[in-house]
């Protein structure tokens, strides 16, 4: 409440008193008209100052007033009473459902509150008053032109902070208001949050301009997820067909090696770039004589990450006619398994380009080398990793290698498809892989792998048949194998099915009670946190930090899920980040080596291509420390939260390491490996799973990330041991960190912009700025974590609000050039 | 009749005419006219499914005006190279020991470091090594003693263990032969085996080799250890009171570097060392008188060793004291102005011809002579591998090497310091810093070797109680004309 002035000394007052002074003097005056002119002034000027005294002193009864008194306009009596009006509402309403009597008085002044306020710029308030007493439907018949923007962004960014149902409720009214000022783009959004396909389609349906229909596309690409367009939603058959190409993600690597060119790193970079040996002091001549595999390998994925989409390099790509000589040299470079994730790596190089990327992985489909046919299977499955093909080249080449005798081929099949077919529910795919789950001959590898790849077609689908086919297959398991390291797998593929979908998790979770006690635990904490990511549920933080709190006997393995889930749920939104960031210090110094060795990796979550300085401080700290397995996670982390930044205080921590490290072969992999995620694309990807300024969670890309870090929960059997090959599931998170704009015709355009650090405008009053410290670049240009884009040109105007990824520009009629 | 479109590679060929009622594979064929890629080799992808060379249209359900993707190349298949490649993992320990580029370090069998770092600082030199190898088991000559016999052995052995090894080598049986030979560092205090003097070990060690190592001949000049460390000093000494004046050479294996209030750098503490008083009986006066002694090299060791005379003994301690003074020492050392007027005529040509070399390869100098200084070493070291004469060859090469194409310069090249930590020499701690062939220094701390900065290594000066250098070699730098 504003404090009540000072009557002795404010300006204001004493313009007060000099006037009342006044009229006081014109009311003696002999002409009537004057006389009343200053009555009247008097009166307005009473109940004025007035007004400031009730606002202490008498507002604490006004509701009962108001409703017993005449009514007449609300807003007569000022601000600060109907601010305390709704106040008392909201206190009357909770009484009044208690005793089940009736509201409709209330209601009517509600109405009345809400019409004024939305008047005066008070669109929080009116939404606050509107969720106290469950009316928010209310909220459509009063917002505006001018303030819908304002009371949307409200809704949605309190949406992260109510807890379930009404979250929902509140998305589905700013749907609602963004449809109704046709402001689609962010209408879409919405729909993409609540993952309501019904809501997508409309937005198509209720559109009827195909250029918009083009940002719309890009939109849902960048989402990840699976959107067949069908007649409704776009007539036209070509149109449809080029509009399916959009959200197929077939133009994702023309964009992003425009983007490339323009920022000029095309040249293909060596492993021996990134490690820049030589600025380093007394090794630099180290160079071994003879290859070491370990080595060898961590070349190989650095290469692979570091040239990840360029379609060049200089390990795997070397020019065609070479091929007898250089080109499968590097690949011999490596050992037995080491050989698959070298095939591999030419997916990744070759990333998003399906036509490059076949052409190029074709003659290792010849290979007679079991372990580099796998690696070529894994690869077509990672080059099509987000792009969507009428021809299904992927499915088309795996599928006959699904069920081949020997395992590290099927794996490789198997994996491929999962990170080609995240997010497509394909019912072709889990027919054919749900038998080997309940398959008594299969390896454990294979099933282990076949669950999570089911997991990740189906993530988020709450799809039962497929969770029946996990559960019997981790009822399936013998004692011996519910120990091995690669079961944990099972569990993580059945909490990928429930990824983000909340309560609908319970009946499978109810079921996961029933296991054998080796993975029961490790299959709740799986669940519970794969069901609430990213919904900053902070019920569901405590349930989990009480878990991390129990010292348990050795051997239980359920304490790691648990940790990586607190970062899980709470990476949703900022405040409850920075919260999780802290528990998870205290976790640190307070725990088991068990939990000490995940904190890690939930930290590296967190801030995951969003270098912060005290988390970067508290990871390397841990990256010294004496348990080595502490210090693994604790470097692949520092590669995590750097992933994509070219961060310069990373690299050198990460340099400084691996002359620490130089001797153990583990460590040093570990740190070669951060540093090819820290340089990953060249500077130009993020790993961040947010996109659409932090609103939307890509939950294929979320999926990705926390199947590495379960990897990594156990990295001496798993990354460490025969399948390094899970590093690839990040590349279901890779995603260009770019803004590219593009006109009518979807060709590249340059147009400046100022790109900034990005300002919470949530609640503020007026058009307020949404950056600060920006500089003016031209497109496209690279976003970094929190920075927000605006054009700083009026010749334009972007089809979308939000300036991420792909912006059509269309010309702005209105421009006249100076 | 269809009509369908078929994408290959960046291409798209339109309009390519199937007729169903001929098997896939003619339609492969087509496609190989057009793309060069032998049906065998081709993948046709048909919604989630691959073209087969029997299939029939019909079941295909391939529709009119439907793109087909083809996946295939006619690039030859890769191969795994003929030859395996051989890794680090897949490598006994010995091997991998090489890789490393450097040996193992030596196992502190309590109070050992002073044998330790002696050991790995002889290590350093190649030619000590071959030399050794050559020596026999059984080509004691009658000379030599059972006990030095048995230390040279011990020596070669242990030399080999740790250019093999990986891991920290125990000198077991080093240890036992050389506390046989020289009982006094079998001292025992508090029933440990006490610190030793570094310097004690490291000169009676040489003694010993220099001694067994002489080829049976025993001529002076096939002496391997005299031809690479040995030092001849031509020495005046003259009386001031009487005016005698005599001459006289001696062979040393070390010059000393005296340590006094004036001295701040290496070159004026070996200046100081070669002037002496002593005092003798003279003849002319029948009585004893003050002689002064003033030294002047003769001829130049392949490796010039230095001890820093740091320890003094102090009477009211009973101990060894330590003097702490900073003695600057560089990574080059030029010894011109140390040597006698004959030695200064010899080395001025080759000394003009490295300057004029120095100048022609401004900027790359030090790489020059590094790679002049590689060449010695590998020549010398090949011979190490197998047996017999070649390694004679080398010694000779040592011993005549003036008479031959490489010349000394009289400029030397730091490469092994032994340090000192502590106050007093039968105390603290000793450590050995040697560069490798790579030109890496790594610091020998009993089993840890580690790698080091050059910068670092001049570090070891003294003037605090940081390690500071006690015993420091040099290796000549030749010259070939």
């Amino acid at each position: 409440m504003a404090p009540v002035p000072d009557p002795n000394n404010s300006e204001e007052d004493l313009e007060l008193k000099q006037n009342l002074e006044l009229y006081v003097e014109r009311v003696q005056d002999p002409n009537p008209e004057l006389q009343k002119a200053a009555l009247e002034s008097m009166r307005i000027l009473w109940s004025y100052m007035l007004m400031g005294l009730c606002s202490t002193l008498f507002f604490q009864e006004s509701l009962g007033y108001r409703l017993t008194g005449s009514g007449g306009d609300i807003g007569s009596w000022g601000h600060e009473y109907v601010r305390n009006l709704a106040g008392e509402i909201a206190e009357e309403y909770t009484m009044r459902q208690s005793e089940e009597a009736s509201v409709e008085d209330l209601m009517d002044l509600v109405k009345q509150i809400v019409a004024f306020h939305m008047k005066h710029n008070a669109e929080t308030e009116a939404v606050d008053l509107l969720m106290d007493v469950e009316d928010l439907d209310l909220l459509l018949a009063h917002v505006d032109r001018t303030n819908f923007r304002r009371t949307c962004n409200y809704l949605t960014s309190s949406a992260k902070f109510l807890p379930g149902p009404d979250d929902m409720l509140v998305l589905d009214i700013a749907y609602m208001i963004y449809m109704k000022f046709e402001e689609y783009p962010n209408a879409l959004q919405v729909a993409l949050f609540l993952d309501n396909m019904q809501y997508v389609k409309q937005v198509f349906t209720s559109c009827t301009d195909l250029l918009r229909k083009k940002q719309f596309c890009y939109m849902i690409s960048r989402h990840g997820i699976t959107v067949e367009l069908d007649s409704e939603m776009v007539a036209d058959k070509d149109d449809r067909d080029m509009l399916q190409d959009i959200v197929n993600n077939t133009k994702l690597s023309e964009g992003y090696l425009t983007l490339a060119r323009d920022i000029e790193v095309m040249e293909a970079k060596t492993p021996e770039d990134i490690y820049k040996a030589h600025l380093l002091d007394g090794r630099a001549s180290s160079g071994p004589s003879v290859d070491s595999a370990r080595q060898n390998l961590a070349a190989t994925f650095v290469n692979a990450f570091v040239n990840a989409g360029f379609g060049q390099d200089k390990l795997m790509t070397v020019p065609s006619d070479a091929a007898s000589g250089t080109a499968g040299n590097w690949l011999f470079k490596n050992k037995e398994h080491g050989k698959t994730s070298a095939a591999a790596s030419l997916g990744m190089i070759l990333l998003w380009d399906v036509d490059a990327g076949l052409t190029q992985l074709d003659k290792y489909f010849h290979s007679t080398d079991n372990p580099v046919l796998a690696g070529a299977l894994l690869g077509v499955g990672i080059n099509n990793c987000g792009i969507k093909s009428d021809c299904d080249p992927a499915l088309a080449l795996l599928g006959e290698y699904i069920d081949n005798e020997d395992s590290s081929v099927r794996i490789g099949a198997i994996m491929g498809l999962g990170i080609a077919y995240a997010g497509s529910q394909n019912d072709q795919l889990r027919s054919s892989l749900s038998p080997i789950l309940n398959d008594a001959k299969a390896p454990l590898d294979v099933i282990a792998f076949a669950a999570l790849s089911l997991g990740m077609i189906y993530v988020g689908s709450c799809n039962e048949e497929v969770a029946q086919s996990i559960i019997f297959a981790l009822m399936d398991r013998s004692e011996a194998q519910l120990g091995d390291p690669l079961t944990r797998f099972l569990p993580l593929g059945l909490g990928l099915l429930y990824l983000g979908k909340q309560e609908n998790v319970e009946a499978t979770a109810e079921v996961s009670k029933t296991f054998n006690e080796k993975i029961r635990k490790y299959c709740d904490m799986t669940l519970l946190s794969c069901a609430y990511a990213g919904t900053g549920n902070v019920l569901k933080v405590q349930d989990l930090l009480a878990q991390c709190g129990e010292h348990l006997e050795k051997g239980d393995i359920h304490q790691g899920p648990a940790v990586l889930g607190i970062a899980m749920v709470a990476m949703s939104e900022e405040l409850g980040l920075d919260m999780a960031i802290r528990s998870l210090e205290r976790v640190l110094q307070y725990g088991e080596q068990n939990i000490r060795r995940a904190v890690p990796l939930a930290l590296g979550l967190l801030c995951i291509s969003n270098p912060k300085v005290n988390v970067m401080d508290t990871l390397s700290r841990l990256s010294h420390d004496t348990d080595s397995e502490v210090a693994m996670a604790a470097i692949i982390s520092l590669g995590l939260i750097g992933a994509g930044t070219n961060n310069a205080r990373i690299a050198g921590m990460l340099r400084n390491l691996s002359s620490y490290y130089y001797k153990d072969a583990s460590l040093l992999f570990c740190v070669r490996i951060a540093q090819g995620f820290v340089h990953m694309g060249k500077g130009l990807l993020t790993l961040s799973p947010f996109h659409s300024e932090r609103l939307l969670l890509s939950p294929t890309a979320l999926a990705g990330i926390v199947t590495l870090l379960h990897a990594c929960l156990d990295m001496k059997s798993i990354i460490l041991g025969k399948y390094h090959y899970v590093l690839y599931f990040i590349v279901l998170a890779m995603q260009p960190r770019m803004m590219l704009t593009v006109d009518e015709n979807l060709k590249p355009i340059s147009v400046p912009v100022r790109v900034g650090q990005a300002v919470d405008v949530v609640g503020q009053a007026g058009r307020p700025k949404t950056i600060t410290g920006f500089q003016t670049h031209s497109t496209p240009v690279l976003l970094a974590a929190g920075e927000r884009a605006e054009l700083a040109t009026d010749k334009y105007i972007p089809l979308s609000p939000i300036l991420e990824g792909f912006i059509i520009l269309k010309e702005n009629p209105d421009y006249r050039e100076e | 009749m269809l009509t369908v479109s078929v994408k290959w590679q960046k291409k798209v060929f339109e309009g390519i005419e199937i007729d169903v009622s001929l098997p896939p594979y003619v339609f492969k064929a087509q496609l190989y006219d057009l793309t060069g890629v032998p049906p065998e080799r081709q993948k046709i992808m048909v919604k989630g499914g691959l073209l087969k060379d029997d299939a029939d249209w019909s079941s295909i359900g391939v529709k009119d005006g439907q793109k087909l993707m083809m996946m295939g190349t006619a690039d030859e298949i890769v191969k795994a190279p003929e030859k395996a490649i051989v890794f680090a993992e897949d490598l006994p320990e010995e091997e991998q020991a090489t890789n490393l580029g450097y040996s193992a370090g030596l196992v502190n069998l309590g109070n050992t470091c002073y044998m330790n770092s002696t050991v790995q600082c002889l290590k350093s030199v190649p030619e000590l090594k071959s030399a050794l190898s050559n020596y026999s088991l059984a080509g004691r000559s009658n000379d030599v003693d059972q006990t030095s016999h048995m230390l040279t052995v011990a020596t070669r052995e242990l030399f080999g263990d740790l250019d093999r090894s990986v891991n920290a080598v125990s000198p077991t049986q080093f240890w036992m032969v050389l506390r046989k030979k020289f009982p006094q560092f079998s001292q025992l205090q508090n029933g440990m085996h006490m610190q030793q003097d570094a310097e004690e070990c490291w000169t009676q060690l040489l003694y010993t080799l220099s001694q067994s190592l002489k080829a049976p001949t025993s001529s002076e000049d096939s002496d391997a250890v005299k031809a690479l460390f040995g030092v001849n000093l031509r020495s005046r000494v003259h009386c001031q009171e009487s005016g005698e004046e005599s001459s006289e050479t001696e062979s040393v294996y070390s010059l000393k570097c005296h340590i006094s209030h004036e001295v701040n750098h290496l070159h004026e503490g070996l200046k100081h060392g070669l002037k002496g008083e002593l005092e003798k009986t003279s003849p002319a006066l029948g009585r004893t008188a003050v002689y002064l002694k003033e030294s002047l090299i003769d001829s130049l060791p392949r490796y010039l060793t230095v001890q820093f005379v740091r320890f003094f003994w102090k009477r009211e301690t009973n101990q060894k004291a330590k003097i702490l003074r900073k003695v600057d020492y560089p990574l080059e050392l030029d010894i011109y102005d140390l040597c006698s007027e004959e030695l200064r005529k010899k080395l001025e040509a080759p000394r003009q011809k490295l300057r004029d070399e120095e100048g022609k390869k401004l900027g790359l100098q030090t790489k020059s002579s590094s790679k002049d200084g590689d060449v010695k070493m590998t020549d010398a070291e090949a011979p190490s591998n197998e047996s017999g004469e070649s390694s004679t060859a080398a010694q000779q090469e040592g011993a005549s090497s003036s008479e031959k194409g490489t010349h000394m310069t009289g400029i030397y090249d730091l490469v092994s310091v032994l340090t000192h930590k502590g106050r007093s020499a039968d105390s603290g701690h000793y450590v050995a810093w040697v560069k490798q062939e790579s030109g890496k220094w790594i610091q020998y701390d009993d089993s840890y070797p580690s790698v080091q900065r050059e910068e670092d290594i001049t570090k070891l000066s003294g003037g605090g109680d940081w390690h500071m250098a006690y015993i420091i070699m040099y290796k000549a730098r030749f010259v070939s004309m």
